[in-house]
């Protein structure tokens, strides 16, 4: 007996001994009643994306939302439907009236709806309607580089651009607290922007795209496509204005292509000198083909006169003798017969003479006929050229400690690059793209106009150039689609006349941002080819 | 005994002060954990609201729309390559007065005394006197030397006795030039004048700069004051005096 209540005992004591403790623990580190569940850090539901300066281009915030709960309201439906209409009109009061009456559990009747707004729906006092905040995806600087950045959809997924490439980068909480910072640059993307929408629009063109990119070390500084597409109402963005011009469309770029071809034969010792002579007819009949030239010679020309004078006929002849399988060797190594190599996911198919790369398709392909790459190839192409003959990916991430050069593979001699410095000042200088000269910015480059497969009636002008020439550190190319001649351009419309001024208008405004200094004495070497040219006026 | 008896009360007792005790710290520990995390939490929503306004700025102060204020307003634009200069000797170029050359001008040398004699300047005496070969002046170190002519009758006729230093102080500067000579007191004539002057015309063969009235050495104002002697021409005082009179007033 005395055992079973010293053993009772125990038990009870045991018991009042465990919730003492318990007590004793929750008083010392447990919640208490006071105990808000606060916010100790600042972590957003998405990442931010900022450009290499620091600029956010996108944030989240927290949006109003209105919803409404049909079976939660106790107010006369018919006169909420009435203030419904009055405050948003985007339906009307029979449907608002049926929302109510319909017995489901929410509808959404606002996302991101404006303050004054939300103040308006609150004062109608209606515990069935709700006003919550959700996070929203912001873009503050509307459309600028909104081909890059991207959008999201409206559960801020990423559904294009670095939102689409980055999506789990910047949903993932380990991550999302950093910023992802780009390598655009938002002053010389604005630049680019400004000047080539204002091109568009003088030439009536379709579309524009427009890149600028340090040869160095492959970062995009700006990369834009037109028509603007405002990412903040993407959905409300035409499906043309959604279109990546830069990285998805491809293109036959056409003269542009040229530069390739010389470098190609000067590497593999076809081309010794710039003033190699080549036999220049009025036209070139090569395998059933006739081959034209815009400013035919009907003489022998040498290769500084080809270059400056933009000859199909020429460039025909150095191809055919660099050869299908070099040619195509080369443009392997420069990545011009696979999507472009950047971080985006909107990346298209280059189209090339493929199985079908015989004589003729070389000798087309040598002036960029018969060939489609995008305008970021191209701007890649010329980063190789100009830059000691490396080719390196283009990157939007900038590029830094945790984000180094791309390890890149060599594609043309240092010799061949440093040649063509002087060969492409020539076409700025005396040849076919003088309107694209920035004084004192020594630009080179190159034109380019073709006219498109389906409908030769409609061109594609464009200019690839580098600068400053005679230490190249940035490459521009710029593009417009379908471009219509005018009386400024005494009813011309190829790239000399209006994607060429783009670039001197360009140059001009971002040189002086990137740190290049003009100087009106210096220049490349023109002495390595101005000796070649026999007519020194066009 | 009744001492031993409420031991156990004592222990009792003094364990539950122990507890309670215990039980007050980390109530007074929680609390202030509470209030740290309310001022953390404040951080936080002070940090939010700034993101928040500054989100608000940079969407209101857009590129684009500083694009379009510039293109309606503001009209600025990218400097040209000409605005760009080399460096502060470019700049200070800019402002630099323009180096006009005045044929008329004498030529004007200048030489440093050797430790020799010193190479004699046609028509200059060598310097005579207990000073001779020791500290040259600055007046003498300064050669002109130009073409030798006449001076024109012009200068000589509008030469001018001193002004009167006392009249010409309530007068204005015109009528202090046309004082007559002989009317004022003779002496005011400045010894820095005089000095120059002196610089100027030494020796009666000396040869004259082209026109006597221009500044150069002659008029310099390094020239020595010890040397200053009787003002003999009139030409150049007349000049100075009437500059002086025009200077006190």
């Amino acid at each position: 007996m005395h055992q079973r209540l010293m053993f009772g005992m125990l038990v009870y004591a045991g018991v009042i001994a465990l919730i003492v403790a318990r007590i004793l623990f929750l008083a010392a580190f447990g919640d208490h009643a006071g105990r808000k569940v606060g916010i100790t850090a600042l972590i957003p539901e998405r990442g931010d994306i900022v450009d290499r300066e620091g600029q956010p281009l996108a944030r989240t915030i927290d949006a109003w939302t209105i919803g409404m709960h049909p079976n939660k309201v106790i107010g006369d439906k018919l006169e909420i439907a009435r203030a419904l209409e009055r405050l948003m009109p985007e339906r009307d009061a029979a449907t608002y009236h049926a929302m109510l009456r319909s017995g489901r559990n929410f509808f959404y009747l606002r996302r991101r709806a404006p303050p004054g707004l939300v103040e308006a729906v609150n004062a109608l006092g209606e515990p069935g309607l709700s006003l919550d905040r959700e996070p929203d995806r912001l873009y503050p600087q509307t459309s600028l580089a909104a081909h890059v950045i991207g959008y999201t959809d409206v559960d801020g997924r990423g559904t294009a651009g670095m939102e689409r490439a980055f999506d789990e980068r910047l949903s993932d909480p380990a991550t999302r607290g950093e910023p992802l910072t780009l390598s655009i640059s938002s002053r010389l993307q604005q630049a680019l922007e400004h000047e080539l929408l204002d091109a568009m629009t003088e030439f009536s063109a379709i579309g524009a795209a427009g890149i600028v990119m340090d040869i160095h070390t492959g970062e995009v500084l700006a990369m834009t496509s037109l028509p603007q597409l405002n990412p903040n109402a993407a959905g409300q963005g035409s499906e043309e204005a959604r279109f990546n011009r830069a990285t998805l469309g491809v293109y036959e770029l056409g003269s542009t292509f040229k530069p390739f071809t010389v470098a190609m034969a000067m590497d593999s010792g076809i081309i010794k000198s710039f003033g190699q002579i080549y036999n220049c007819p009025d036209e070139l009949i090569a395998y059933g083909h006739v081959i034209h030239d815009t400013h035919p010679f009907g003489r022998q020309c040498t290769v500084a006169e080809i270059m400056k004078e933009s000859s199909n006929i020429g460039t025909a002849q150095i191809a055919a003798q660099v050869g299908s399988a070099r040619q195509r060797a080369f443009l392997d190594k420069m990545g011009f017969l696979s999507p472009i190599a950047v971080e985006l996911k909107e990346r298209g198919r280059t189209l090339s003479p493929g199985s079908n790369w015989n004589q003729i398709e070389t000798m087309t392909v040598g002036y960029g006929h018969g060939i489609a790459v995008t305008p970021l190839h191209l701007a890649t192409g010329y980063a190789t050229l100009f830059n000691g003959g490396i080719y390196r990916p283009p990157t939007l991430i900038k590029v830094d400690r945790t984000h180094p050069v791309a390890k890149g593979r060599r594609v043309f001699s240092e010799e061949t690059s440093y040649k063509m410095r002087a060969l492409l000042r020539l076409v700025v200088t005396h040849g076919t793209g003088r309107k694209a000269d920035a004084p004192g910015y020594r630009v080179g480059g190159k034109t380019g106009s073709a006219e498109k497969y389906h409908n030769r009636s409609l061109m594609v002008t464009s200019f690839a150039g580098v600068f400053p020439m005679d230490e190249p550190r940035y490459v521009i190319v710029a593009m417009l689609d379908e471009p219509k001649a005018t009386a400024e351009t005494y009813g011309f419309r190829t790239a000399g006349w209006n994607v060429a001024p783009v670039i001197s208008r360009t140059v001009s405004r971002i040189a002086p941002m990137l740190g290049v200094r003009p100087d009106k004495r210096r220049e490349p070497n023109l002495a390595e080819v101005l000796p070649f040219v026999h007519e020194t006026e066009h | 005994m009744s001492a031993r008896g409420f031991r156990s009360v004592f222990m009792v007792a003094s364990c539950a002060g122990a507890a309670l005790g215990c039980y007050l710290v980390s109530l007074r520990v929680a609390s202030e954990r509470a209030a740290l995390e309310n001022v953390e939490t404040k951080i936080v929503l002070a940090q939010r609201d700034i993101r928040l306004l500054q989100t608000e700025i940079g969407t209101r102060g857009r590129l684009a729309q500083l694009e379009r204020w510039n293109v309606k307003v503001l009209a600025l634009s990218a400097p040209s390559a000409d605005q760009f200069l080399d460096g502060g000797f470019a700049l200070a170029k800019l402002v630099a007065p323009q180096d006009k050359v005045d044929l008329d001008a004498p030529v004007v040398l200048a030489a440093a005394p050797a430790g020799g004699p010193r190479p004699q300047v046609e028509g200059r005496q060598p310097p005579q006197g207990p000073d001779a070969g020791q500290g040259v002046s600055a007046g003498e170190m300064l050669h002109v030397a130009s073409l030798k002519r006449e001076i024109r009758p012009v200068e000589k006729a509008v030469a001018a006795p001193l002004p009167a230093p006392e009249k010409a102080a309530d007068r204005p500067v015109s009528a202090a030039k046309a004082t007559p000579k002989g009317q004022g007191p003779k002496a005011p004539a400045p010894k820095l004048q005089a000095a120059k002057i002196q610089a100027a015309k030494a020796p009666a063969a000396t040869p004259r700069p082209a026109s006597a009235e221009r500044k150069s050495a002659a008029s310099d104002p390094l020239a020595p004051l010890e040397i200053a002697a009787k003002p003999k021409t009139l030409a150049s005082t007349t000049r100075n005096s009437g500059k002086d009179s025009g200077s006190k007033q």
